[in-house]
């Protein structure tokens, strides 16, 4: 029997998105990640104009931003911020987890 | 349908006025935002303040909210006949339906109205689900068969909670922690819109015998005490089999032996590698000889694991 798998897409440091999918994935508009770019917030890796190519694992912190934009109503400017406290939390969780699991080791 | 009362919900009298709505969602949503809040029930709660506050917020909903009348929550109740708060006119059955679904159809049916009798497409929801594998999943890759409940339009264009099953191949290389995406999994979109997403949470189910960081494994291995003073070729067992390990002479409890790709693959071909935990353990009971021998060796050893506390 044939089984039609859904595409996957890993969401991690060692993969990457286009502009166009994480505009779609994140819901936000084209306009407001330039601006979080523009800001240092979000950095590409690669920074030529045409061609902005992220690590996927920002994907997460993206949608979530999102999210708390269309909650909170956040304005533009509080939108930067937000995103750099969010990689922040993600960052630090990241290492508290690894701690935690040498320390069991 | 079950009632919920969206004002009961914000705390707010029936005659809050906008700015009051706004300001007690604010105050909630601060407290229970599951981005916000590490409270475990948060998401739940949040999820009914923000189908209060989606409704209360907007005049017409609010009004609409208001005709169906004031019951006691989770009562079952129906809608009058006539009810504005029907899409199109179109009567619903009503079973199967929240007041979630009824006023989210509610806004999909003006959002077309609005554009001149063309549907705006909408997205779909996303939804995110956690998940466990074990470790030799990890290892071999595996296939998952996922199941959650999503609302959906039926051909009558009602809305249902309908359940949603798939089958998602993890492909070896995951780790624990590890989130993924499988495009277009989560709920339908509606007037051509492209159907949501599904964010999937990977962790590992404990292992009795294997910790895990990143993509190595940790392996606690237990010497007596002459294997760790005169060295010892010990039979290991890793995710692939029992491998045997030269263990130095002289080698202390905490020091890690590392075995090469002997841990999780990784998505581009290269390997993990298992760490073996040295821990020096002595019976709990000695026998007679046992007992004569150690006293034999401490009488002739000079070793002072203690000379760095003088």
């Amino acid at each position: 029997m044939n089984i039609d798998f859904p595409e996957l897409i890993w969401l991690d440091e060692q993969h990457d998105v286009s502009l166009d999918e994480l505009i779609e994935l994140s819901g936000l508009t084209q306009q407001e990640l330039r601006h979080l770019v523009e800001s240092g917030a979000l950095i590409p890796n690669k920074l030529a104009d045409d061609d902005w190519r992220f690590n996927s694992h920002c994907v997460v912190s993206v949608r979530t931003l999102s999210r708390l934009k269309q909650d909170f109503e956040l304005e533009p400017n509080a939108f930067a911020l937000t995103l750099v406290f969010l990689e922040r939390i993600r960052k630090l969780e990241l290492q508290l987890r690894d701690l935690d699991q040498t320390q069991k080791t | 349908m079950k009632f919920k009362d969206y004002y009961e919900i914000l705390g707010v009298a029936r005659t809050a006025t906008a700015d009051e709505i706004k300001k007690a969602y604010r105050k909630l949503a601060h407290q229970y935002h599951p981005d916000v809040s590490k409270d475990p029930a948060g998401e739940e709660k949040f999820k009914e303040i923000g189908e209060a506050y989606a409704t209360l917020k907007d005049a017409e909903k609010r009004a609409a909210y208001d005709e169906l009348g004031r019951h006691p929550s989770g009562q079952e109740f129906r809608p009058p006949p006539n009810w504005s708060g029907s899409r199109g006119g179109q009567e619903y059955s009503f079973d199967d339906v929240d007041l979630s679904d009824l006023f989210a159809s509610f806004s999909k049916g003006r959002q077309g109205s609005q554009h001149q009798g063309r549907s705006m497409p909408i997205p779909g929801q996303d939804y995110e689900l956690a998940t466990q594998i074990s470790l030799e999943d990890a290892l071999h890759g595996t296939t998952l068969d996922l199941s959650f409940t999503v609302a959906e339009y039926d051909q009558q264009g009602q809305l249902k909670r309908v359940p949603h099953t798939f089958k998602a191949r993890i492909p070896k290389g995951v780790t624990n922690g590890q989130k993924m995406l499988l495009r277009g999994k989560g709920g339908k979109g509606a007037n051509g819109g492209s159907d949501g997403n599904l964010y999937l949470n990977i962790s590992f189910i404990p292992h009795r015998l294997f910790k895990v960081v990143d993509h190595d494994l940790y392996l606690d291995l237990p010497l007596t005490v002459t294997e760790a003073a005169l060295g010892a070729t010990i039979k290991v067992p890793t995710l692939e089999g029992a491998v045997n390990l030269k263990v130095p002479e002289g080698i202390a409890s905490g020091q890690k032996l590392r075995i090469g790709k002997r841990g999780l693959p990784k998505h581009n071909q290269e390997h993990g590698d298992l760490y073996a935990v040295i821990q020096i353990v002595v019976p709990a009971k000695l026998s007679d000889r046992e007992r004569e021998l150690f006293k034999e060796l401490a009488k002739a050893s000079t070793f002072n694991p203690r000379a760095h506390f003088e």
